[in-house]
This record gives structure tokens, C-alpha cells and sequence, in this order.
């Protein structure tokens, strides 16, 4: 009862005051309306030129007729298939120009010679081997050719910016791929390999990061909120009262754990609720096992900010403690990152973040509806940090009335 | 000293870095004694104080109260402690404050209503009890420190400066008031760097730089030191601590 009672006092007093409120509801929001808005994972607005000096013709061999010249403008059809929604094409007549431009708000230039729609055509030919073509209503046998010297195309690329060069990159080779398939299947990898996406490309950039996203502001809002009420506690001496009581440590961590947690539990079901209402971010999991999730992942986040809270003498010296979980947090924890990217020398540390786990077990269940027997690891870890910290908690709490 | 004692210190030393905040100080307080802790700013008072609660560890010696060495979880219910602070919920009206505190000596709700009509009227809050005590004065939060102080009806109160900032007249009621409980049998130890104040008391102690000057009830003092008052009666002790030392 006692814990409920502290449990209650925190909640009453952490809910009359407006701004803390503001915090509570709205925070979770603004991170909502941000990510969703800024981490969608699709590019738009890239500047290419495209110099189109293909004349689109063709000639090729065949059984019957000989050498023949038929159209086919492929440097149309390739500027044509280019995704509007990523690029934005700029056509120009002059090569050097274009090249020149590449780096000035240009992300790449691309130069088609005369002679684009031959080379392509041709190599196709090369590469799928003898074939019947209908031209006109007449059957002919195209009969390879010799492998052409070099690239026919020239392509000046902008590579300062790593991420947008492979998103360009990525955007012509679809391009080209679309092109290249109406001419020669042989070409393009789809008629080489049979590609079975295991979530039928069902998953977004957006559902990717969400839970990673709603795990750290779950950590920014909790381990402040915490640390901070805490360190206020101590400061203004109410702690010291309370710890001076007949009440135990246990009771004082058990009253504070229960109020931060249902604040926790209150804003991840905001900040899911707004993720799924507002950008129909993918949530094919049972809502219990992410409650569990949330409900450890924040035991343990209280747990870490009450640390904190011993550790500083002010709320200001709280707060630049509190940078050093999250800067870990975002750079290490995988949430935007892949934890295969970081060298092996740097993985042990994104294993000592709380984050980690949580983005891990939050992403297995949101995106691919796994249930608890699948969620095994990432729960024991989560619930072995709550653990752990709430028996620091209780060990510290007591010596937050010495420090007051 | 015997256990007749509530409170007894033997030895006390503690220090903050280079400096010392108690000097091997002892000394104990009966049942039903109003011992007043006297001293300037900075004096060891209020270290102390916290050292007897058990809130801070001596680096030497050891205290005990109700019998029981601190620190202790046994005495926690019969302890009363005001802080120097006012370590109060400012955010909270007077009564959440004293509702609060007052579960968590398990007081049920009538009891509490019951002291707080009590102990509001002598810190003359009554009429504010409903109000947040963040729009207080600093004196009002005092009074409402020292409510909640008294909440649970502690066998033994620590009271730090209580009478801060308070106006004339309601200091002469707070110090009736604490010879009141002491007649009751509760012991208090009241600090105060009013040094006069400290005549209403049955005991005083002079501290100055973590060590006992001198105690003794305010009449003694003022026969040991042959003048009129506990003011003089400190400097008097003061100078001639200063004379002694090398």
C-alpha cells in the first residue's frame, strides 16, 4: 500500500503540472509526426540530366535478311522509365555541360551516345544468344555479334553523399533493368533468379525504423522524466522525508517504478497508436507481447534514470548524464543502423544498450507478428536489465537521502 | 551514560573533505527533554542532526537512539525530523502534503485529518489547508514543515531551525508549543542559531566547529559564564574557547 501511495503522489503531482503533462502527451506526438514525416526511407527531388544522343536505331545480323536497321529509342524509353517520384529529369543537349553540372545540385548526369539503342540492343542479342524475332510480320533469326568495347553510356555520379549516391544509383538500374527487359529477358535478374520476398515487400522503410524510433523516445521521455523527478525529490528534501519513514527502499522503488511505468505504458500506446493512425506503420503483432516488451524495456529505463539520479547533484548535471545513454542509444542500439554495419570491435557496446534489445524484440513482433516463444533472448535480456537495475535502485535510493 | 538516555552520542567525528563538521562529539538527551542545539551558521548543527537520524555515516563514533545504534529502520516510526529545508511538495496543497506523509507512517485518513486540525491550527494554517503551498512565503512552508514533522506523534522530533523566518509571536507559540510535548515525554532536540531562542529550553548546548562548547540547562549556563543572557553567555564562551587555543 505504501507503494501505491508514493506510486499515486508521483502521478498526481507529475499530471497537475501543465508543462510536464504538455511533455507527457505531446512529445510523444511531435516524435511521431517527425519520423514519420522525415524517416519514410524513399528519396525525392534527385536532380539528374539526362543528354539524350541516341538516334534509336538499330542494326543487326540475321539468318535471313542480312544486316537490317530497325528503330527502337531506347534512350527515351530509358528517361521515360525513370520513377518521377525520386528523380527529377532534367533533358540537355550539351554533354560538357552536363558533366560539368554534376555536384551543383545535380546528383548524376547521364550521356547517351548515338548509338545507344545499337550497343543495347546488340549486346542483348550477344548475351541471349541466337533467336526469332517477328519484325513487320516476317520471322528472322538475330545472330549475335561480337562483344561491344566499352560502356556505351557515361554516367557522372555525385558520390559526396554516400546515401543518395546508392539511392540514384538504385534508381537507374531500375530504369535500365525496365528497359533492358523489354528487349532481352536474359538480361535483367528476375529471369535468373526466382525471387520470393518473404513479406511480399509488405515492409517499409517507415515500419522498418518505427519501433527502433518509438524505443528511443520511449528511453528520452522515461529516463528524463525519471531522473529528473527523482533528483528534484532529493534536492527539495521531500526525498529525504520520505526515506526517514518507516518505508523501505524496496517500497520507495516499487512507487516510483509503478508511476514511471504507467507513464511509459501510457506514451508507447500514444506513440503506437499515432504511428499506425498517422502512417500506417506495420503492426502485425499481438499487442500483449509488445506490452510486455514496453512494460520491461521501461522498468529497466526507470531503473537506469534512478542511477542517474544518484550520480548527479542537480537536474542539470541529471540531464547531461542523460545524453550519455541516448547518444549511445542512437548511434549503436540499430535502430537506424543495421548492427551488421559496426565493426565487431564496436558490437559489444551496442549489446550493453538497453535499446538494442527493445528495438530488436519490438521489431520481430511488429513487423513479423512473432509471438513470446520466438522473442525468448531479447525478453530474458530486457527482464534481467529490470531486474538488475531495480536491485541498483533499491540499493542507491537509500543512498540518495545520504547524498541529500 | 546509560540507556536512559533517548538519544545518545559517543565520539562523533565527521568531516567533508578538509573540513570538520563534528570533533569527536558526545553528548545525550533524556526522556521528555527539550535539548536546544545552538550555534552559529556552519557550526555542525544541522550535521548533526543528520548524523543522529541516521542520514549521514560518522567517521567515528556512534549514536543511538530509543537504544538503538543508528542507523537504524527500528526507530523510523517513532522519529520526527524536520529538515533545514523545507521539504515539502510545492506542487501539492498543505493538506495532500500532510496526507501524503501521514500514509506513510500508517496513519489512517481520520487520524490524520484529526492532527492536521490540530497542528494546523498552532502553525495557523488552518484556513489555508486547501491551498498549494508553492504560493507560500517562505515562513509558511516552514510551518508546514514542521506539521508534517509532527504528523505521527514521534516519540523523539529532530526540529532544524523551526523557527526560521517565523514572525515574533508565532515563535512564542512554537516554543510553547515544544515544551508542551515535552511535558507529554516526547524529547526534542531543536536547533537554532538564535542563540537567545535557546532559553526556552531545558538543556543547551553551545556548538562551534563540531564541538560542544558547553551544555547545560540555560540557568547553569548563565551562572557558569556570570552573565545575563545566553547570547552574551556564547560570546563569553566563544572568547574564551578562542584564548585556550595555541
Amino acid at each position: 500500500m505504501t507503494s501505491l501511495g508514493i506510486a499515486f503522489n508521483v502521478l498526481r503531482r507529475t499530471l497537475s503540472d501543465v508543462r510536464t503533462m504538455a511533455l507527457i502527451v505531446v512529445l510523444p506526438l511531435f516524435f511521431v509526426l517527425l519520423y514519420g514525416n522525415s524517416f519514410s526511407g524513399t528519396y525525392s527531388d534527385l536532380r539528374v540530366i539526362v543528354v539524350n544522343g541516341d538516334n534509336g536505331l538499330v542494326s543487326v545480323r540475321t539468318a535471313e535478311y542480312g544486316r537490317i536497321t530497325i528503330a527502337a529509342d531506347l534512350g527515351s524509353a530509358f528517361i521515360d522509365a525513370l520513377d518521377p517520384n525520386a528523380f527529377t529529369v532534367e533533358v540537355m543537349d550539351d554533354s560538357e555541360a552536363a558533366l560539368a553540372a554534376v555536384g551543383d545540385d545535380v546528383w548524376a548526369a547521364i550521356i547517351f551516345p548515338k548509338s545507344f539503342s545499337n550497343a543495347i540492343v546488340n549486346e542483348a542479342i550477344r548475351v541471349g544468344g541466337q533467336q526469332e524475332m517477328k519484325i513487320r510480320g516476317y520471322t528472322a533469326t538475330l545472330i549475335p555479334g561480337n562483344p561491344i568495347a566499352s560502356p556505351p553510356t557515361t554516367l557522372r555520379i555525385d558520390d559526396s553523399n554516400p546515401l543518395i549516391a546508392s539511392a540514384v544509383l538504385e534508381g537507374l538500374n531500375t530504369a535500365f533493368a525496365s528497359v533492358l527487359q523489354s528487349q532481352q529477358s536474359a538480361l535483367v535478374m528476375e529471369s535468373m533468379l526466382d525471387v520470393q520476398p518473404l513479406h511480399e515487400g509488405e515492409i517499409k522503410m517507415l515500419d522498418f525504423t518505427a519501433p527502433g524510433i518509438i524505443g528511443f523516445a520511449m528511453t528520452l521521455i522515461t529516463v528524463m522524466l525519471t531522473a529528473m523527478a527523482v533528483v528534484r525529490e532529493r534536492t527539495g528534501g521531500t526525498l529525504t522525508r520520505i526515506l526517514i519513514a518507516p518505508v523501505s527502499a524496496w517500497q520507495v522503488t516499487i512507487g516510483y517504478t509503478l508511476a514511471f511505468s504507467l507513464i511509459a505504458l501510457f506514451q508507447s500506446a500514444e506513440l503506437f497508436a499515432a504511428s499506425a493512425l498517422l502512417f500506417d506503420i506495420r503492426f502485425v503483432g499481438d499487442p500483449g507481447v509488445v506490452a510486455l516488451i514496453v512494460v520491461l524495456f521501461a522498468i529497466g529505463l526507470q531503473g537506469i534514470a534512478t542511477l542517474i539520479s544518484t550520480l548527479s547533484k542537480n537536474e542539470a548535471q541529471a540531464m547531461q548524464f542523460v545524453l550519455f545513454l541516448l547518444i549511445p542509444s542512437i548511434m549503436l542500439s540499430g535502430v537506424f543502423w543495421p548492427l551488421e554495419t559496426m565493426p565487431a570491435s564496436i558490437r559489444p557496446l551496442s549489446y550493453a544498450i538497453p535499446l538494442t534489445f527493445a528495438n530488436s524484440a519490438l521489431r520481430k513482433s511488429m513487423l513479423k507478428g512473432l509471438g513470446i516463444q520466438d522473442l525468448g533472448f531479447e525478453l530474458a535480456v530486457l527482464g534481467g536489465i529490470a531486474f538488475g537495475t531495480l536491485l541498483l535502485s533499491v540499493v542507491f535510493m537509500r543512498r540518495q537521502a545520504y547524498r541529500a | 551514560m546509560s540507556d536512559e538516555y533517548v538519544i545518545r552520542a559517543e565520539g562523533l567525528s565527521k568531516k567533508f573533505g578538509k573540513r570538520i563538521a563534528l570533533n569527536n562529539l558526545s553528548f545525550a538527551v533524556g526522556q521528555g527533554q527539550l535539548y536546544g542545539l545552538a550555534g552559529p551558521n556552519g557550526a555542525g548543527k544541522t550535521t548533526l542532526i543528520r548524523t543522529l537520524c541516521g542520514l549521514l555515516k560518522p567517521d567515528r563514533g556512534a549514536a543511538f537512539l530509543l537504544g538503538w545504534q543508528m542507523p537504524s529502520t527500528r526507530v523510523r516510526s517513532q522519529l520526527g525530523y524536520m529538515p533545514q529545508d523545507f521539504a515539502v511538495y510545492n506542487d501539492l496543497t498543505v493538506l495532500q502534503n500532510l496526507e501524503f506523509f501521514g500514509r506513510l507512517y500508517n496513519l489512517r485518513r481520520s487520524q490524520i485529518h484529526q492532527r492536521a486540525d490540530e497542528l494546523l491550527e498552532l502553525v495557523r494554517l488552518s484556513d489555508r489547508r486547501r491551498d498549494k503551498v508553492g504560493s507560500f512565503s517562505g515562513g509558511m512552508r516552514r510551518r508546514v514543515s514542521l506539521a508534517i514533522s509532527l504528523l505521527h506523534k514521534p516519540r523523539l522530533a529532530f526540529l532544524d531551525e523551526p523557527t526560521a523566518g517565523v514572525d515574533p509571536k508565532l515563535r512564542r507559540d512554537f516554543w510553547d508549543y515544544f515544551n508542551d510535548l515535552a511535558e507529554l515525554g516526547v524529547s526534542l532536540v531543536v536547533t537554532t542559531h538564535l542563540v537567545e531562542e535557546a532559553t526556552r529550553c531545558s538543556m543547551v548546548g553551545f556548538l562551534i566547529a563540531g564541538r560542544l562548547l558547553t551544555e547545560g540547562t540555560p540557568e547553569d549556563i548563565l551562572s557558569q559564564t556570570s552573565t545575563a543572557n545566553l547570547d552574551d553567555a556564547f560570546i563569553e564562551l566563544q572568547e574564551q574557547g578562542e584564548a585556550v587555543q595555541p
